[in-house]
C-alpha cells in the first residue's frame, strides 16, 4: 500500500513532465538568478532616509537624542493618542530605556504582553523593539519570541517602535540571512493600509490605526 | 465566489460588462502603472531590467527543479513542526481543508485573500458543510457581502463604488454610513475584529514558499494576514506547487519586484516570514501549522516548454494593469478567478482549453504584458501556442475548435502562402461580396460569419493594392491586362466544367 498516492502522483508527475527519470538530488540556483547587495549610504544619510520613508507612509517617525528626549515624546504620545493602557515587549533593551516606568508616572496601565488577548486588543498601546531596518524601504524586521509577543504590534490601536541606529541594514538581502532561526519574522513598513473603496488610501484597517518609530541614539541609554 | 466553471464565453461574457466598469477598472489601473513607474525610477531602469531578469532566472530554475524543491520544502516544513498535505486537484483540497476543520471541530474560519482558494472554491465546501467562513480583505469582504467574485487581483472590489458599498453594509449588516472610504473601513474593522478573536482557524495562501526554509511568505498590506496567522489556534495555508523559491536570497530579488510592480509600493505594509506553528506560548501564534500543496493542473502546464513558463507567475497584476482589453472589459468578463493577459494563458491550462478556448484570443497581441511583466514571463508566445492548442490541438490536448473553422485556417494559411492563390482568393471574395456589399462596409453577413458583422460592420474588401502598382507604367498596365483575362478565362472554364459536371450528374440521376 502506498501511503502518500497523492504526494507521489505529483511529484511523478513533475518528473515526467520535466523528463526526469530519478529524484534530482542537486539544484544550484544559477548565478543570474541573483542580484549585488545595494551599497550603504552614511550613518546619517540611512537615518534620514529611514524616516522619511516612514513618513511618505504615513507613519510618524522621530529622531531622539537623550533620555530627556525620549521622556518628553512619550508624554506627547499620550497625550495625543489618549492612551489609557499600553502593553510591551519585555526585552532588556526597551526595559533599560525605563519605558514602562516613566508610561506608569504618566498614568497608563502596563498590561503584560502574555495577557488575555481580549486585554492586548483593549490596550491603546503597544510598544516594542526592532530587530533590524532598511532605510531605502522604511521597513521595521519584528521577530518573535517569548520575549517578543507577535500581538503587541498587532492588536493594539497604536504601535510604537523604538530602536538603535545600529541596527540599520544597508539591504533587503542581509536582513534575510539572519530570518533562518525564527517560527515568525514580520516586516511593518508604515502603518496598516488599504485602497479597496474606490483607490481612497485609508491608514489603519486591521492593523494598529498609526505607527510611531523613534530612533533613539544609543550613547544616551544609561 | 465564483464557481468552476464549465464553459468560459468570453464573448457573452463582455456584452454583460456594466458601462461604469471599464471606467472605474481604469481609474484604478492608471494608479497603479503611474505609482509603479514612480518606484521603477528610484530604482533605475537598468537596475530594475536586471531584477526583472533575475526574477525570470530564479523563478524558471525553481519551475525546472520543481520536484527537488518540492521535496525540500515538505521536509524542512515537516522539520519545523508543521504538516504537510498533498492535492491532487480542487476536490481533493477541499476535502484536506475540511478533515482539518473537523478534527479540530472548527466553526469559525477567517481568510486571508487567496487567489488559489478562491480557484478551487473552498469556501463554497467550508459553508456547505457548516463552518463560517469569512474573507477579512477589506475588497474580499465586501465581493463576498456582494456575492460575487474579485474583479482584480489586487482591488477586488474595484468594480464597486463607495456609494455601493454603503447601501451593501445597510442591507447586509444592518449598518448605517457615510459613503466615504474611512468610515466603511473603520465600520469593516470593527466587525472583523470581534471575528478575528473568536476565529477557531485562519486561512491563507502563499505568495513565496522558501524551499530551504520551510517558510511561508505572505506579502499584505491590511494586517488581516497577520491577524489570521497569529490569533486563531490552527493556521491553514492553501498553494499551488508552484509557489515554491529556493532559498531566502532568492527573495532578495522576488520581494523587490512583487510590490514595486503590484501596487507601486517599495515594500508592502505587512510581509509575513512563517516557519511552522509557534514553539512557545508566550510568543503568541497558532498551535498546529498546516500546508496543503495543490496541483490542480499545474503539473500539465508543466509538460510543454513554451507554456510552462506560465508558472513563472508572481501574482502582481501589472499585466491586468497595462493590459488595453482587461481595461475594457474587467475581470469578471474572463469567467473565472484569474483575469487579465495572465487569465488568459493560466485559465485554458488549469480548466482545459475545451472550457476555456475563448480566453487565449482575448488579447491583440500588442506586448505591454510581457514588457512589464517582472519575471519576464513570455505572455505573447503563450498566446499563440495555446491559440494553436484550441485550433489544431497538440501534444498536451486536442484541437477543441469546430472542424470547419480548423479548415477554414487551414485553408487561409495555405492560400497565404501561395502568391497566385492569394491572387485569386482575393478576386473571388470582391465577387463574393458583392451581394452583402453597401457602399465601403458589410453590414451583415450569412452564418457562421455574422458572429462578426452581429457585434460590428465589416470593411468591404475594395481595390487591389498590387493590381494599382502594377498599373503604374504601361508595361504594368499591358500585364495586368493579361493577368485580368487569365483570371477571367479560368473563372469562367471552372464554372463551365462545374457546369458541365452538374449536367451529367442530373442526367444520371434521371
Amino acid at each position: 500500500m502506498n501511503k502518500h498516492p497523492a504526494r507521489d502522483e505529483i511529484l511523478g508527475q513533475v518528473r515526467a513532465a520535466l523528463g526526469r527519470r530519478a529524484e534530482t538530488s542537486v539544484a544550484n540556483v544559477p548565478a543570474s538568478a541573483r542580484v549585488g547587495p545595494r551599497q550603504a549610504g552614511d550613518a546619517n544619510g540611512e537615518i534620514e532616509m529611514l524616516l522619511g520613508e516612514i513618513a511618505k507612509l504615513g507613519g510618524n517617525p522621530r529622531h531622539l537624542e537623550s533620555k530627556a528626549d525620549l521622556e518628553a515624546a512619550l508624554e506627547n504620545l499620550v497625550h495625543e493618542e489618549g492612551v489609557k493602557k499600553a502593553t510591551m515587549w519585555q526585552t532588556s533593551e526597551l526595559k533599560e530605556l525605563g519605558v514602562a516606568e516613566y508610561l506608569g508616572t504618566l498614568g497608563v496601565e502596563m498590561i503584560s504582553p502574555h495577557a488575555d488577548r481580549d486585554q492586548l486588543a483593549d490596550c491603546d498601546l503597544g510598544v516594542t523593539g526592532v530587530d533590524a531596518a532598511l532605510p531605502e524601504t522604511g521597513t521595521l524586521v519584528l521577530r518573535s519570541n517569548p520575549e517578543k509577543p507577535r500581538l503587541v504590534s498587532l492588536l493594539p490601536r497604536v504601535h510604537l517602535a523604538i530602536l538603535y541606529p545600529p541596527l540599520l541594514d544597508a539591504d533587503l538581502g542581509t536582513v534575510l540571512d539572519k530570518l533562518r532561526d525564527d517560527s515568525c519574522v514580520t516586516f511593518i513598513t508604515g502603518p496598516s493600509r488599504t485602497s479597496d473603496i474606490e483607490l481612497t488610501v485609508t491608514i489603519g484597517v486591521h492593523g494598529p490605526k498609526a505607527l510611531h518609530v523613534w530612533i533613539v541614539e544609543k550613547t544616551d541609554r544609561s | 465566489m465564483s464557481a468552476i466553471p464549465t464553459h468560459i464565453d468570453f464573448r457573452r461574457n463582455v456584452q454583460s460588462v456594466e458601462p461604469q466598469v471599464p471606467a472605474s477598472v481604469r481609474k484604478a489601473t492608471t494608479r497603479f502603472l503611474d505609482t509603479r513607474a514612480a518606484v521603477v525610477d528610484v530604482i533605475g531602469q537598468e537596475s530594475w531590467q536586471a531584477l526583472r531578469q533575475a526574477g525570470h532566472d530564479v523563478r524558471l530554475h525553481t519551475i525546472n527543479h520543481l520536484d527537488y524543491y518540492l521535496a525540500r520544502l515538505e521536509e524542512e516544513v515537516t522539520r519545523a513542526g508543521g504538516h504537510v498535505h498533498w492535492a491532487r486537484d480542487a476536490q481533493e483540497a477541499n476535502r484536506i481543508v475540511l478533515e482539518i476543520a473537523q478534527e479540530h471541530r472548527v466553526k469559525r474560519v477567517v481568510k486571508a485573500k487567496s487567489m488559489v482558494t478562491e480557484e478551487i472554491g473552498l469556501n463554497r465546501t467550508l459553508v456547505d458543510a457548516g463552518v463560517q467562513t469569512l474573507e477579512t480583505d477589506l475588497g474580499e469582504y465586501i465581493v463576498q457581502l456582494a456575492g460575487t467574485g474579485p474583479s482584480h487581483i489586487m482591488v477586488p472590489a474595484i468594480h464597486l463604488t463607495k456609494e455601493g458599498i454603503a447601501d451593501l453594509f445597510r442591507e447586509k449588516l444592518g449598518l448605517d454610513a457615510l459613503p466615504e472610504a474611512a468610515r466603511l473601513a473603520a465600520l469593516a474593522r470593527a466587525q472583523l475584529r470581534q471575528e478575528f478573536l473568536a476565529a477557531d482557524m485562519g486561512i491563507t495562501g502563499a505568495n513565496f514558499l522558501v524551499a530551504e526554509t520551510g517558510t511561508l511568505v505572505l506579502v499584505t498590506n491590511e494586517g488581516n494576514g497577520r491577524m489570521c496567522t497569529t490569533l486563531p489556534p490552527l493556521h491553514v495555508a492553501v498553494a499551488g506547487i508552484d509557489k515554491v523559491v529556493p532559498d531566502l536570497e532568492s527573495l532578495n530579488v522576488l520581494l523587490k519586484l512583487l510590490p514595486r510592480s503590484a501596487t507601486g509600493q517599495k515594500m508592502s505594509a505587512y510581509t509575513a516570514f512563517i516557519t511552522g506553528p509557534r514553539r512557545t506560548e508566550e510568543e503568541n501564534g497558532p498551535k498546529e501549522f498546516h500546508l496543503v500543496l495543490l496541483d490542480n493542473g499545474r503539473t500539465i502546464i508543466l509538460q510543454d516548454e513554451i507554456t510552462r513558463e506560465t508558472l513563472l507567475c508572481i501574482r502582481c497584476g501589472a499585466c491586468l494593469n497595462v493590459c488595453p482589453v482587461y481595461n475594457h472589459v474587467g475581470g469578471h468578463a474572463y469567467g473565472f478567478a484569474y483575469s487579465g493577459p495572465i487569465g488568459a494563458i493560466l485559465l485554458p491550462q488549469l480548466v482545459g482549453t475545451k472550457v476555456a478556448a475563448d480566453l487565449p484570443f482575448a488579447s491583440s497581441l500588442c506586448g505591454a504584458c510581457a514588457d512589464i511583466c517582472p519575471v519576464k514571463i513570455p505572455i505573447v508566445e503563450i498566446l499563440l501556442r495555446l491559440r494553436r492548442r484550441v485550433v489544431e490541438g497538440d501534444t498536451v490536448e486536442p484541437a477543441v475548435s469546430p472542424a470547419t473553422l480548423r479548415l477554414g485556417v487551414q485553408m487561409v494559411a495555405r492560400a497565404m502562402s501561395i502568391p497566385w492563390l492569394y491572387d485569386l482568393a482575393g478576386q473571388l471574395l470582391r465577387i463574393a461580396q458583392a451581394p452583402f456589399r453597401r457602399g465601403a462596409w458589410l453590414p451583415s453577413l450569412p452564418p457562421p460569419l455574422n458572429r462578426w458583422t452581429m457585434a460590428r460592420p465589416l470593411p468591404a474588401l475594395r481595390a487591389d493594392w498590387r493590381a494599382a502598382w502594377r498599373r503604374r507604367t504601361p508595361e504594368g498596365r499591358t500585364r495586368q491586362r493579361r493577368i485580368r483575362i487569365a483570371l477571367v478565362a479560368a473563372l469562367a472554364s471552372a464554372a463551365a466544367y462545374v457546369g458541365w459536371r452538374l449536367i451529367q450528374r442530373q442526367d444520371r440521376g434521371e
